[in-house]
């Protein structure tokens, strides 16, 4: 796997599953929570990626 | 559901004892103290990041003091615990600094770790009787 999208998306969820379980102890809290930081990662990232987009490399 | 044991506070040889089982075997803290559900989604979630972090070639950075950013990564390597030595043990994490995945595994492998410090700072806490 060398796609950075598919790796950010792997490790967005390895690290949203052991924040949302470590911080918040009703598994139905753990699940919403997980998910909304889950999201704020993949949404942060795309919209930093286009940000990033018209500087030169 | 919590077993009555997690609730107890623990006395302070046996929480730096139960630090130093959580800090080894991720999640092992929590699985100790009656925390079930988390400890099994630390074991699995840490020890698989740790794994993938391995796969794509990442590496066990040495303890190298000359060079700072070296060392402080190897600190975070080492945070999680017994991998990291089964991991020397069988003489992988080398790290091929060639190979397109490298950076992306050194990431996984110091998150996984650092992580884990995480975990044992909750364990401290839950054994302390302040969670």
């Amino acid at each position: 796997m060398t796609s950075h999208l598919g790796l950010m998306i792997v490790f967005s969820l390895f690290v949203s599953i052991v924040f949302a379980v470590l911080t918040r102890d009703d598994p139905k809290e753990q699940i919403v929570f997980g998910a909304r930081l889950f999201g704020g990662f993949i949404g942060a990232g795309v919209l930093i990626g286009w940000l990033l987009y018209p500087l030169p490399l | 559901m919590r077993a009555a044991a997690a609730d107890r506070t623990q006395t302070s040889s046996l929480t730096y004892l139960l630090c130093a089982i959580a800090w080894f075997v991720p999640g092992a803290g929590h699985l100790w103290l009656g925390r079930r559900q988390k400890g099994v989604v630390f074991l699995v979630a840490l020890s698989l990041m740790f794994v993938f972090g391995l796969w794509l070639e990442g590496r066990l950075f040495p303890f190298d003091m000359t060079q700072p950013l070296v060392a402080l990564s190897a600190i975070a390597d080492l945070g999680v615990g017994g991998p990291y030595f089964i991991a020397r043990l069988m003489g992988v994490g080398r790290g091929d600094v060639v190979a397109i995945t490298y950076e992306y595994g050194n990431t996984f492998i110091i998150a996984a770790g650092l992580l884990n410090m995480l975990v044992v700072l909750d364990v401290f806490d839950i054994a302390k009787g302040r969670k």
